[in-house]
């Protein structure tokens, strides 16, 4: 059973032409409840755009995004917010932490907008990515591995349903990336979420329950491709 | 408790001002000092007024020479600038034996102690004369006032404070009203009493016999027997009936009535100046509103990013933009707080000044409508600074603002 679901899934944009570029054109797309899945594609290929449609970042043009029952697509912006900050986690390259904010704050903001306020669990799960003593460090007082890892507890913090990860390695050492790797698909396993991970890398995306190759997927890019 | 409910937003409102922490160090300051200006120019406008009005001795009218009114005032009530001129002790015997005339107290200027005016008049204004409705005169334990026809003097309590006079201390008066040292008079006068402090004028003077600035060493004999004004209550009609005599049909004396009235004109007359602070006080409210705007601008240009990470985070778009309109609010509070703070500067130095110029006491922290009506605009003022940047949040692009494209 279809945890996640996309089917005739399209999204343009304005094109400096004055005309429309099709970046995202994906026929059918799924993965099941607790599936760790990795995306390999090409840098610029779409696949940042199609992560932001299924987290509800942005709305299709045209098309369908099923998720856990929730036809996503046709929720309200409101609806999707409250969607995105309790059920999807979402990792980025550059980690996104908020610089104002110490590390347990980052992880404690992600949950407030879910209307959780548990601080044992902030702390928990800064303790299990090694960060327990870091607590009151801010991003800039971190190295790069332990802001990729405050990036990981916070996306796990309101128990997700899906992760969405997007080159989450992009700006990690070999040694940092295999530490993140392993600590992302450690704690969706321990949470019962699904994982989509996106990158340019093969080696990445190799090992999970199930890969994609997103040139296979998007057929606008594979189109682009043959023009 | 600050990650949940509304408190989410305070709390990022907060951090996002101590992210620019010196910014908004200067726009409070901006704002508190047009606050401080704005109250400031209202509420001392009207305290000064009031202060006057109520430091004017008790007194209904005041009889001099021929000339200014105001001036008249000024110098036999508040003891300032110089007497237009004299009048003879006949006109002031003339005027006590008026119908309508209920109490008239020569005043007789021209001398100084170490800067202090010497003002004579007679002791029964000290004994009869009510300053304030039910109040008299009261000399200091252990003083009294003075004996008409002796070298005695009765020291207004700022002027003791100010001299160290006290009872038993003897001095020489000095010719004029600005102290120099050569214009030392021969004659010698005593403290008998320090004057209870009334918070008006007449406590920054020393008040002897009027004999005594009459027939003091080295002034002319030939006015002797002068007056510089006389100081007079009036029942009934007898205001009209003298302002008909002196002001309208005679030409040897003016009379200043009523006081009020008078007090009044030299307010307006002060108009100009309180409209130059007014323009100022709405400048710097202008610049204060431009430095909110412009740093709320340039940090929502700076936070693009950190709202689009709160919008991937879950945040609504209300959220955001409410954290930028609370922002703008906190400032205006920090703001308000400190316009109350310079206000106290202000209406302390103000208080200070007008006291030490004029004796007349202002009450400067007495409440006063300014205090309401200030913050409640310069609030409306600071939201509505806030609401581009707000907007700007609220429009925010996030998937642009997240940066990372693939």
């Amino acid at each position: 059973m279809s945890f996640l679901e996309v089917n005739d899934l399209r999204k343009s944009f304005a094109s400096p032409d004055g005309g429309q570029s099709l970046v995202v054109d994906v026929e059918t797309f799924s993965i099941t409840n607790g599936e760790l899945c990795g995306m390999r594609g090409e840098s610029g290929s779409g696949k940042t755009t199609f992560l932001h449609l299924l987290a509800g970042i942005l709305s299709p043009d045209k098309g369908l995004i099923v998720f856990d029952g929730t036809e996503v697509s046709k929720l309200n912006e409101s609806a999707r917010d409250h969607l995105r900050a309790s059920d999807i986690g979402y990792v980025f390259q550059s980690f996104n932490l908020l610089q104002g904010l110490n590390c347990f704050e980052n992880v404690m903001m992600a949950m407030a907008f879910a209307d959780n306020s548990d601080e044992s669990r902030a702390k928990e799960l800064l303790d299990r990515v090694g960060l327990s003593h870091r607590l009151n460090h801010y991003p800039s007082q971190l190295s790069i591995g332990q802001q990729q890892r405050v990036a990981l507890a916070r996306a796990l913090a309101n128990r997700p349903k899906l992760v969405l990860a997007d080159e989450p390695t992009g700006n990690l050492d070999p040694a940092n990336a295999r530490i993140a790797l392993n600590l992302l698909r450690e704690l969706c396993v321990e949470v019962g979420a699904a994982l989509l991970l996106v990158s340019h890398d093969e080696k990445v995306v190799s090992g999970f329950d199930k890969n994609f190759d997103w040139k296979d997927i998007n057929r606008a890019f594979a189109q682009a491709m043959k023009e | 408790m600050f990650f949940s409910g509304p408190w989410v937003i305070l709390f990022l409102a907060l951090r996002g001002l101590r992210q620019y922490a010196f910014s908004t160090i200067v726009a409070s300051l901006a704002i508190a000092l047009a606050g401080g200006l704005f109250v400031g120019t209202w509420k001392i406008k009207e305290e000064a007024k009031n202060a006057f009005s109520r430091s004017a001795g008790g007194y209904d009218a005041v009889l001099g020479a021929r000339g200014s009114k105001l001036q008249l005032v000024l110098n036999a009530l508040f003891h300032l600038e110089a007497s237009p001129g004299n009048l003879s002790w006949e006109q002031y015997e003339l005027i006590r034996g008026t119908r309508g005339v209920s109490e008239a107290y020569p005043l007789a200027v021209g001398d100084n102690y170490h800067g202090f005016r010497l003002v004579g008049t007679l002791s029964e204004m000290f004994e009869k004369h009510e300053w304030r409705k039910g109040r008299k005169y009261m000399a200091q334990p252990g003083g009294r006032f003075f004996t008409d026809n002796a070298k005695e003097a009765l020291v207004g309590g700022f002027v003791a404070r100010k001299l160290g006079l006290k009872v038993g201390d003897t001095f020489h008066p000095y010719h004029g009203l600005i102290f120099k040292e050569e214009a030392k008079h021969k004659d010698i006068y005593v403290v008998v009493g320090i004057l209870e402090a009334t918070g008006t004028p007449a406590d920054k003077v020393i008040w002897i016999p009027i004999k005594g600035i009459q027939l003091m060493d080295g002034h002319d004999p030939k006015t002797a027997s002068d007056v510089s004004a006389v100081l007079l209550n009036l029942k009934g009609s007898a205001g009209f009936m003298l302002d008909m005599k002196y002001n309208k049909q005679g030409n040897v004396a003016t009379l200043a009535w009523p006081v009020a009235g008078t007090l009044a004109s030299f307010f307006e007359r002060l108009v100009w100046f309180q409209r130059v602070l007014e323009v100022i006080a709405y400048l710097v409210a202008f610049v204060a509103v431009c430095v909110i705007l412009a740093i709320l601008r340039n940090a929502m240009n700076e936070r693009r990013r950190e709202i689009a990470i709160l919008r991937s985070l879950g945040a609504r778009r209300s959220t955001v933009t409410a954290v930028v309109l609370v922002q703008a609010v906190l400032i205006t509070l920090f703001g308000i707080l400190g316009a109350f703070i310079s206000y106290l500067g202000i209406g302390l130095f103000a208080a200070s000044v007008v006291r030490e110029q004029t004796g007349v006491l202002l009450e400067p922290f007495t409440y006063d409508p300014s205090f309401l009506y200030v913050p409640i605009g310069m609030l409306a003022v600071g939201l509505l600074s806030g609401f581009l940047p707000a907007l700007q949040a609220y429009r925010s692009d996030v998937a642009k603002n997240l940066v990372q494209q693939s």
